[in-house]
């Protein structure tokens, strides 16, 4: 009675996913099958005892429970010697006290004890029977197609999803049983089911909602109201069997699943199949003010034995959990918590490998044609090649030329990519992804990345990463906003784009002194402030603007140079592209700064000059220094007629140099030289001012500024140092290094270092 | 490498430039606007030798600038992989030293320094042997060989390595002050 074909299909296919899940074991196991049945028999026996002559009456009604009581019957199969124990553990716990049904419901063997006078014959004969038509069943491969068509249909029963008592399910499915057997055919309800791992609700299968509510009529633990239609795709899932645990193993590797250290990876190091618990080694990360708090109220002596307690020789946490608490699946490790075990050398290359499939394995396409692989196990390994062509789990590969091999198939899993030295590469996945960099080393299946913008080293594994051509940082933009963008916030403060992550951009924020650097939801910025150019002073009063270069000459950045990039309500951001952190920028006050030409005291001093030269007075070439240091231009009257003027420097490092004097204190002059931005300070008597070529103030002026503005109202067009006609390509080209280099600063700062490019 | 080639290159000139010296502006102009520049097919520009040609000005609509077609030759310097540079230590942190050849910054990871060199932290971050007979630090002279190279539109970036025969310090700066 009321098994509707959907149903059987349904069946059929949950024991063909059993199949799949554990394919040659269990095959085994049904051939030894018949000597099982003794023992069957006999357990079958002593339940008949307590189950009693009711049994024959209801002899239709367990049928109807026939489906997932099979699944049962499977699972038994499956378990060994173990699931006995559970079998009988069930029966003899809980059962008791329920009503008998309750154990028909675990035992659906005892379908055939309604014919009890039946001799053990007969019964041996019903087995072999049912077990060898199972087997017929299951021999052969179930197609696609064929499955396909044990799918139900619109046309079969449909599923309920009736909600109950949290629970009650077991009891509401064997009140409706019970009913059924009661009210015989007018009950309309194909089937009832119970889903252990299910909670608060219970399936029923019939054709009409209807009939549902009328079978439910009356069942205290059930709420009638919500009796939901399960979607037609989502039948066989409620019913499919969920795959089996991944079997745990000594060495295995799981995520804890609750408790302080859910989510962390765990090795397991013992397994205790009877208790089922897992003892687990973990890398500690005790909340220690927790710690702390615990063990005050231990009192102090006990803190020793405690810390014994927890922890192993090697710093790890042993734990024992009960394996329900751990996951198998899904590891995905990522590269730190693998570093940290690394550092015990608790991981082989096997262990590693094992790890970064793990870490893959849920991907699919991990591969792709051209990619670059190498053989990591069996007889061909660190053999090189190519992809050739990917199926499922064999990768076609063309070996390097050099051997001289066709294709090959091999294992997905005995492959790694492969990435030489130097290949420009991008993070596909992990906490880096997107970023682009350079490989420069290659440890097993980890690759070493120096990431393009902000030159840090990054360690990903070898299948998280394709080669690429062009340079990204992930993102790069948010809406309006960009990386080094000046921003302000939603609380007023304000601070630089550093990095851009998904959504999120981290900002360095106008703190002086200290990195402050916080995390930013593109809704949190109020304005990007890319227009405001204002200027401040440095700590000498010298006015400064944007692109000036300074040094820090206070605070945590002491020392440090960069280009101001942002003034902003007197702070500067400034930018130093060789300092890796922060892409380079730090934030500090303009009164703890002083401006520079461009020259890093380390480079002065080992150019033998001056290191005690003030900078503040460097900075007069650009015409800003009459504010201060007018006075010493007129004690030093006498010398103005060289002020300004071209000269070249006679002797010394800078030989051959030629430059514009700047300023002359006593007996030494700085020059500003012509193919280097910066101005030196070079002895009286290593200069010849034979040039004859004095320039007016206003024209050196003009040429410190660059070309800001192009329209000079006493301009000559007759630029006073081009004249040579000899030579007037290589001389006028002379002339315009100074300007070339103060549109370009960002260049020649990019470049780091005054460029010397040695004509 | 450095190379000595011709490139073309379209100027726009302002109309007040007309006149007895348009060329002088013309080609200071373009020393302003291409020297230093970087493309990726050709490099660093590094500076204009000499103008090859300028061909016919075009007189814009409505502005008056002219267009003029500028041959010029020019030094031109492009990293390649594989090349060996010697280049100038401009940074030495923990995961490596920065050197820089020309306009060029190169990278070279800790990973690509010999094994038995070891990162030595303090005022003057260096590189050292275990015997200290070789020493990389800031402005230390090295001979290395790029193995990857990056082109932007303003800038190249190179990794080196000097983890191979022949490569290393050239000259230390500690050794001879």
């Amino acid at each position: 009675m009321g098994r509707g074909p959907g149903e059987e299909g349904k069946e059929k296919f949950e024991r063909r996913e059993h199949d799949e899940y554990d394919d040659g074991k269990k095959k085994k196991r049904r051939r030894s099958e018949p000597d099982d049945d003794d023992e069957e028999e006999e357990l079958e026996e002593e339940s008949e005892y307590r189950v009693g002559k009711r049994r024959a009456k209801r002899s239709s009604a367990l049928q109807f429970f026939d489906m997932e009581a099979e699944v049962d019957d499977e699972e038994e199969d499956q378990d060994d010697e173990e699931a006995d124990d559970d079998f009988i553990e069930d029966g003899g716990v809980d059962i008791l006290d329920k009503d008998d049904g309750r154990q028909t419901h675990y035992h659906p063997l005892l379908n055939f004890e309604d014919h009890e006078e039946e001799d053990f014959e007969a019964l041996e004969r019903r087995f072999q029977e049912r077990y060898s038509k199972r087997d017929e069943e299951c021999d052969e491969e179930p197609t696609e197609v064929e499955q396909q068509a044990l799918l139900p249909s619109i046309r079969d029963p449909k599923l309920w999803r009736v909600i109950c008592v949290n629970g009650r399910e077991r009891d509401v499915a064997l009140c409706l049983m019970k009913r059924y057997i009661d009210k015989g055919s007018h009950l309309q309800i194909r089937s009832a089911v119970a889903l252990d791992h299910i909670k608060n609700c219970i399936y029923v299968e019939a054709d009409k909602e209807a009939y549902v509510r009328e079978a439910c009529k009356g069942l205290h633990n059930i709420n009638a109201k919500h009796i939901s239609l399960v979607p037609l795709k989502e039948m066989t899932a409620v019913l499919s069997v969920k795959p089996k645990a991944v079997h745990l193993y000594r060495g295995a590797w799981v995520r804890m699943k609750k408790g302080l250290y859910k989510g962390d990876l765990a090795k397991v190091v013992g397994v205790d199949n009877v208790r089922r618990k897992v003892a687990v080694k973990l890398f500690p990360q005790n909340d220690l003010q927790a710690l702390a708090n615990k063990l005050d109220d231990r009192g102090v002596s006990k803190k020793d034995d405690f810390y014994s307690a927890l922890r192993s020789k090697d710093g790890f946490l042993l734990k024992e959990v009960s394996s329900s608490s751990v996951n198998a699946h899904c590891i995905q490790p990522t590269f730190d918590e693998l570093e940290n075990f690394l550092h015990t050398d608790q991981i082989g290359d096997a262990d590693m490998a094992i790890l970064c499939s793990l870490s893959i394995n849920e991907k699919k396409g991990k591969y792709f044609k051209g990619d670059r692989v190498i053989v990591v196990k069996g007889d061909l390994k660190n053999l090189k090649g190519w992809v050739d062509k990917v199926e499922e789990d064999n990768i076609y590969i063309k070996p390097d030329a050099e051997y001289h091999l066709e294709s090959i198939a091999v294992s997905n899993k005995e492959l790694c990519k492969y990435f030489e030295p130097g290949n420009h590469v991008k993070i596909i996945a992990g906490a880096a992804e997107g970023t682009t960099g350079f490989v420069v080393s290659l440890e097993g299946h980890v690759v070493n990345i120096v990431s393009d913008t902000s030159k840090q080293l990054l360690h990903v594994f070898a299948d998280n990463v394709v080669e690429f051509s062009e340079v990204k940082t992930g993102v790069n933009r948010i809406g309006d906003y960009e990386v080094h963008n000046l921003v302000l916030l939603d609380d007023m403060s304000f601070g630089v784009i550093i990095h851009i992550d998904n959504e999120t951009f981290q900002v360095l924020k106008g703190v002086p002194g200290k990195p402050v650097v916080a995390m930013v939801r593109p809704r949190e910025i109020r304005c990007k402030l890319d227009r405001i150019k204002c200027g401040t002073k440095d700590q000498l009063n010298c006015p400064l603007s944007v692109n000036d270069p300074v040094k820090v000459v206070d605070g945590q950045w002491r020392g440090k140079t960069g280009r101001i990039v942002y003034i902003y309500r007197g702070y500067l951001f400034i930018h130093d592209p060789l300092r890796p952190e922060h892409a380079g920028f730090m934030c500090a006050k303009s009164q703890s700064c002083i401006l520079v030409a461009g020259v890093s005291q380390a480079t002065t001093n080992r150019n033998g000059e001056d290191p005690n030269c003030d900078y503040s007075q460097q900075r007069s070439y650009r015409g800003y220094s009459s504010m201060n240091a007018g006075g010493r231009y007129r004690s030093a009257r006498e010398h103005d007629a060289l002020v300004g003027a071209f000269i070249k420097i006679r002797k010394g490092v800078y030989k051959g140099h030629k430059g514009r004097v700047k300023e002359i204190k006593g007996k030494t002059v700085q020059v500003e030289l012509e193919a280097q931005m910066r101005v030196v300070p070079v002895s009286l008597d290593k200069i010849t001012d034979n040039m004859n070529v004095s320039m007016p103030s206003w024209q050196a002026s003009r040429f410190g500024l660059g070309s800001e503005t192009p329209v000079h109202p006493s301009q000559t067009p007759l630029h006073p140092c081009m004249a040579p006609v000899t030579d007037r390509v290589h001389v006028g080209m002379m002339a315009m290094h100074d300007t070339t280099w103060n549109s370009s600063p960002r260049m020649a700062v990019a470049a780091g270092l005054p460029i010397n490019w040695g004509f | 490498m450095f190379f000595h080639i011709v490139l073309e290159r379209n100027m726009q000139l302002h109309p007040r430039h007309f006149g007895r010296d348009l060329r002088d502006k013309l080609v200071s102009k373009l020393m302003k606007d291409v020297e230093g520049t970087c493309s990726g097919r050709h490099g660093f520009i590094v500076a204009i030798t000499g103008i090859e040609s300028v061909g016919k000005g075009l007189i814009r609509d409505g502005t008056g600038f002219v267009t003029f077609p500028v041959k010029y030759q020019c030094v031109v310097f492009r990293p390649f992989k594989g090349e060996i540079l010697e280049a100038v230590v401009s940074m030495v942190n923990k995961m490596g030293f920065f050197a820089e050849a020309g306009p060029v910054q190169i990278f070279v990871s800790n990973h690509l320094i010999p094994d038995d060199m070891e990162f030595q932290s303090g005022d003057v971050p260096n590189y050292t042997t275990s015997d200290g007979s070789v020493k990389i630090q800031k402005d230390s002279e090295v001979r290395l060989k790029i193995i990857g190279t990056r082109v932007d539109a303003t800038e190249i970036f190179c990794i080196g390595t000097i983890k191979d025969d022949f490569l290393g310090v050239i000259s230390d700066p500690g050794a001879t002050s």
